[in-house]
């Protein structure tokens, strides 16, 4: 069931904090996490290396953990600013 | 018998009482026998348990025993498993803010009612979804496969052998069939709210200990790589490619996922929804990464473990963890019980949505009507008792290799969700014909052994084929006619 009245947090809230549109800063977040899924993976050393230890773990490995977990911080935050309707008025059918 | 033995056995049926107990406390808040009832569970599942449930049924059986085993197996760059678990998650931005309008608006029950709805009127529109439901239910089968392998290896593991390989699968399928047949997506959402708990508490707990008996991280890495060396070196370039092409893979799979896309039509809301997906999020970090640690931890202690047995490798830590004293064997069992739960709860969520695939989509029952809820039942029902059999047979192979298969066909799926939704240009016969060809490359490279070309998935091989044929052949055919786009309806 839904409940009356329950329909997405417009996320304007945000825009009057940061002046940028939520969707705007959303889409500028997911760029970010793009970027992070890039650099997560080695392609910046040469394949067969030895690694220097960093945090504990090979340096490539700790690179790409730190990648992943900006990652899942920069896509929570983008699902928070996420608009989805259920009211069909709002709905931005493809179609 | 062993005290973990002893406390495994006791905790193993504590666990299936308690899921007994919740299948008929499910089946008492049901709202009807219709479709929309036992599978969408009146599309009123709140943030909580959409969470948990979206989070039980991504972790399964694979992430638990596959994941751990393939980490053992390739070391350090196993750390991509993150990485690819997330993307899941990211990728469902191009997806869900679209979908769940449309699927509320038009009350879908399965991800065929989005195609069908989509392709309304063109021409090539049924074969279209002929072809998406058959790669869904293939994919789904093999899941529950892989579950199914799974339940059987922990159960004969953690109890000693107590519980044959063969009997767990046959206790476990059953159990799974009464309570998803009693309480539909209400019991399956439930329980999976249980079991995530579950998993995540138990996880916890073992990851701590590994941490602590290694005396940290660096020393564990130091054991590792001392048993080891090579897997700390950078990975070579056909690693590294395989590295982003499973994160391509998983990443565009999962979202098309058919119980996924449930849960984003049986959400209560649209504030619901996002609030699960953002704590989603985390879940790679809580979960992936703990079973991939597990896995490396593995190295130093199992030296020599063969392919098959790789995936073995958690449950012969918790054995070594609980034969450590009493209180470590409660926790081992605590642990096992989490796997075991991650492994139902995927069950569950696949037997549920092969049902109302296999009822609506395949055979073409009506939406509406309770008689497609009981042959959903039962055609989940014969696919089950058929997975048990082919499981207690074909014991010998590897959970990883299945995900890889899954993933590989499912992905072919992918303009037809994700190109559909934001094209309006994409039409249903050049869509199938590439459906065809992307499976058509993805089967014959898994047939002849070759399941990737310098990294590459054969799977994104396909899918690169089958994108370019589907906007390729739409462009040449032009936009459909105004009935067919507006699929019949005046807006």
């Amino acid at each position: 069931m839904r409940r009356a009245g329950s329909t997405a947090t417009p996320p304007g809230r945000v825009a009057l904090k940061t002046g940028v549109s939520a969707p705007r800063l959303r889409r500028i977040l997911l760029a970010f996490v793009g970027v992070l899924y890039a650099l997560s993976i080695p392609w910046y050393r040469g394949g067969g290396e030895t690694a220097g230890s960093w945090l504990g773990l090979p340096d490539w490995v700790a690179v790409a953990l730190l990648c992943y977990t900006g990652a899942a911080l920069l896509n929570a935050i983008a699902w928070l600013l996420t608009e989805i309707p259920d009211d069909e008025r709002s709905e931005r059918d493809s179609r | 018998m062993t005290e973990f033995i002893r406390f495994g056995l006791s905790g193993l049926v504590f666990y299936l009482l308690g899921l007994v107990a919740l299948a008929f406390v499910a089946r008492r808040a049901r709202g009807g026998d219709t479709p929309a009832d036992h599978f969408l569970a009146s599309r009123g599942l709140g943030g909580f348990v959409l969470f948990l449930t979206l989070y039980a049924t991504a972790y399964s059986g694979n992430s638990l025993l596959g994941y751990p085993g393939e980490a053992y197996r390739r070391g350090f760059s196993w750390i991509m498993a993150t990485g690819f678990m997330l993307s899941i998650v990211v990728v469902f931005h191009a997806l869900v803010p679209r979908l769940r309008p449309i699927a509320v608006r038009h009350r879908f029950v399965t991800p065929g009612d989005w195609v069908r709805h989509r392709f309304h009127g063109e021409s090539g529109a049924r074969v279209l979804l002929f072809g998406v439901s058959v790669l869904m239910t293939i994919a789904l089968a093999n899941f529950l496969f892989a579950q199914l392998k799974a339940m059987g290896e922990l159960s004969a593991e953690v109890t000693g052998g107590v519980i044959s390989y063969e009997m767990g699968i046959v206790l476990l399928a059953g159990m799974i069939l009464f309570y998803e047949t009693l309480g539909g997506m209400r019991a399956v959402a439930w329980t999976d709210a249980a079991q995530g708990i579950l998993m995540m508490v138990g996880l916890a707990a073992l990851a701590a200990w590994l941490l602590g008996e290694s005396r940290g991280l660096a020393a564990m890495s130091e054991q590792i790589l001392a048993a080891r060396p090579e897997i700390g070196r950078v990975p070579d370039t056909v690693e590294r490619t395989n590295w982003l092409s499973s994160i391509v893979l998983m990443g565009l799979a999962s979202v098309v996922y058919p119980q996924a896309i449930q849960r984003i039509y049986a959400a209560r809301d649209g504030n619901a929804l996002k609030r699960s997906l953002a704590f989603m999020s985390f879940m790679p970090l809580a979960t992936t990464l703990v079973v991939t640690l597990i896995g490396l931890a593995a190295i130093p202690r199992f030296v020599g473990l063969g392919e098959v047995a790789a995936d073995r490798v958690m449950p012969l830590l918790l054995g070594q963890w609980a034969s450590t004293g009493s209180a470590y064997a409660v926790a081992a069992v605590l642990v096992f019980l989490g796997a075991l739960a991650a492994i139902m709860s995927t069950a569950d969520s696949c037997l549920l949505s092969l049902g109302s695939s296999l009822a609506e989509d395949l055979f073409g029952r009506p939406r509406d009507a309770v008689s497609t809820t009981v042959f959903a039942k039962r055609a989940a029902g014969a696919v089950m008792i058929g997975m048990a059999a082919i499981a207690m047979v074909a014991r010998d192979i590897t959970l990883w290799g299945l995900i890889e298969l899954k993933m590989e066909l499912l992905i072919q799926c992918v303009p037809a969700f994700l190109l559909a939704i934001r094209w309006r240009g994409l039409r249903a016969t050049p869509s199938w014909i590439g459906l065809v060809l992307g499976s058509a490359i993805a089967i014959a490279g898994t047939v002849a052994g070759v399941k990737r070309i310098e990294g590459v998935h054969v799977g994104i091989i396909g899918l690169a084929c089958n994108l370019a044929v589907a906007s390729l052949g739409s462009l040449t055919l032009g936009w459909p006619g105004v009935t067919a786009r507006n699929g019949g309806e005046s807006r």
